[in-house]
């Protein structure tokens, strides 16, 4: 071992370590137990799913782009369909929108809860993390029940939605709100009052407005140091025009604030749900969509359970997109860890990076510089030819 | 400020049943809407192939014994199949359907992964044919006339 004085001692965290429950490598460089720097390396679970979109029809392409994420699967799909329905000229049925929006806040619920027990569970606190998960079956029976899967609902088609609510789904879907408002309430009270995961919690990974707004955060990352953003409040799609939800936000920047806010945003999820399905406006459920996309392209923008959520459609008016690019939350997020790392404990790192509710696998991407006049187009084969020299 | 916050929880849990479901020896009711294993019905088939064209797993093929007389047998594979529901979406006659009894579909093997559905004998011809030497791929290619 080289023990120069002024030498770094760093300490690499993956890509494949017990801690991670995806692959990234992260170096923090230590002075004792504080560490003095971070680095981020990303790319391991690189998909090439951008490219794979443009040999696919629309059709195709929802269910694709519903694979981009385990977790928010339906949000993935909501973004597509509503940048394809603008490139169409389609507007979609009130009632299919409002399902869009139940839906939506179903699987932020089951996201957050998700989140809670992961971040639980990285501090140390299993107890809640079995708790949180054992109560979050409740929303997943539910999506089983209303849309047939428990994980990729495929709630979408392109111009509406595949299912309706029945009379007895809304009632097993209120009665397991019920349950899952009381749970939440008490996972509220433990988070704000448990002795040692406050010791865990409060005052670690500060992150303040201006370097919020300055490292581009979003979803509750952001809205946990103050920032007032949020694609629903802010730019409102499908159903949520008609059922506006109220913004949570946090001025203290900290782990607890971003718990405190997810856990917030799952009672204002109960009082949408709720209230969608007492006010279920009556219509059609799809709306007719040419399977030929006019050409043109468009921004589609969706609040997803991490944060904004943008995809980019390029139409050369054939069924097939010419470009579809993804920009997922978690890529905008990264940074708040390097900058906020300093400082704290190495044995903070691992609360700290779930803090953000990070998803390696949504956010990889690859790009190219383009020089001039050189064609740096890739094909198949070389994006495999980079895969096996850039993991060699 | 407290310790021991969710002790209460533990407690409880102690003269509880477990939260874990004890398949396989008590087998889990689904949801009628469960999307299980897809069901063809050749009656009502018109042989327009939208629902293989909107596949995004490529797991469905129709196989054309007679388009005169409208005789499809639908080859399908369990082990591609994504459970979408997009085929059901895109039929327009009502041919296919989504069985929320039939989900347990795990297997050893790779046969029961292939299923056919149609008329016995239409079945039984393309079977038949593809036993024959010198017919390459098996059960005839895509939309094949008999």
């Amino acid at each position: 071992m080289d023990l120069e004085p002024n030498k770094k001692f760093v300490v690499p965290i993956g890509p494949q370590h017990p801690a991670l429950k995806e692959p990234g490598h992260f170096e923090f460089a230590v002075d004792g137990e504080i560490v003095t720097g971070a680095t981020v390396r990303l790319g391991f679970v690189h998909r090439g799913i951008e490219k794979s979109a443009e040999s696919r029809t629309y059709v195709q392409n929802l269910y694709l782009m519903e694979r981009v994420c385990g977790i928010c699967s339906h949000v993935h799909g909501t973004a597509f369909t509503i940048g394809v329905e603008h490139l169409a000229g389609v507007t979609v049925p009130p009632r299919a929108n409002a399902i869009r929006v139940l839906v939506a806040e179903l699987e932020r619920i089951h996201s957050h809860m998700l989140w809670l027990g992961v971040a639980a569970h990285e501090g140390g606190f299993d107890t809640l993390f079995m708790y949180s998960w054992r109560d979050r079956e409740k929303v997943m029976d539910i999506l089983e029940e209303i849309s047939g899967n428990r994980v990729h609902y495929s709630a979408n088609v392109i111009g509406g939605v595949k299912f309706d609510i029945s009379e007895e789904q809304r009632g097993k879907i209120l009665s397991s709100l019920d349950f899952l408002e009381e749970r939440t309430r008490h996972y509220l009270k433990v988070v704000n009052e448990d002795e040692t995961f406050l010791g865990r919690t409060v005052g670690v990974g500060i992150m303040t407005r201006e370097q919020a707004e300055s490292l581009g955060a979003v979803g509750p990352t952001a809205r946990a140091s103050g920032v007032e953003r949020d694609i629903r409040v802010d730019a409102p799609y499908a159903g949520y025009e008609q059922f506006p939800v109220r913004m949570i936000t946090d001025t203290r920047g900290d782990l607890h604030a971003r718990f405190v806010v997810r856990i917030e945003e799952l009672f204002e999820a109960y009082r949408v749900i709720r209230e969608i399905l007492d006010h279920m406006p009556e219509g059609e459920l799809t709306a007719r969509v040419p399977r030929r996309i006019p050409a043109g392209e468009t921004i589609s923008r969706v609040e997803a359970p991490r944060g904004e959520l943008l995809y980019y459609i390029k139409s050369n008016g054939t069924d097939m997109p010419e470009r579809v690019k993804v920009r997922t939350p978690s890529l905008c997020n990264w940074g708040s860890i390097t900058s906020v790392a300093v400082g704290h404990k190495l044995a903070d790192m691992p609360m700290l990076l779930v803090g953000i509710d990070p998803c390696f696998s949504c956010n990889d991407r690859t790009i190219t510089i383009k020089s001039a006049g050189v064609d740096l187009g890739w094909t198949w084969e070389d994006l495999r030819q980079h895969g096996i020299e850039a993991y060699r | 400020m407290s310790i021991g916050s969710m002790l209460g929880d533990i407690l409880k849990s102690f003269f509880k049943k477990p939260a874990t479901e004890k398949y396989p020896f008590e087998r889990y009711e689904p949801s009628q809407n469960l999307r299980g294993k897809l069901v063809y019905n050749p009656e009502k088939c018109s042989g327009c192939q939208l629902c293989i064209k909107d596949c995004p797993a490529d797991a469905i093929e129709l196989l054309v014994v007679d388009k005169a007389n409208k005789r499809f047998v639908m080859r399908y594979h369990t082990d591609r199949c994504t459970f979408c529901g997009q085929c059901i979406e895109s039929c327009r006659f009502e041919c296919l359907n989504m069985t929320g009894e039939q989900w347990e579909l795990a297997s050893l093997k790779k046969e029961p992964f292939e299923v056919y559905y149609g008329r016995d004998e239409d079945i039984q011809f393309l079977l038949d044919r593809a036993a024959q030497p010198g017919t390459g791929e098996p059960c005839g290619g895509e939309g094949e006339g008999a």
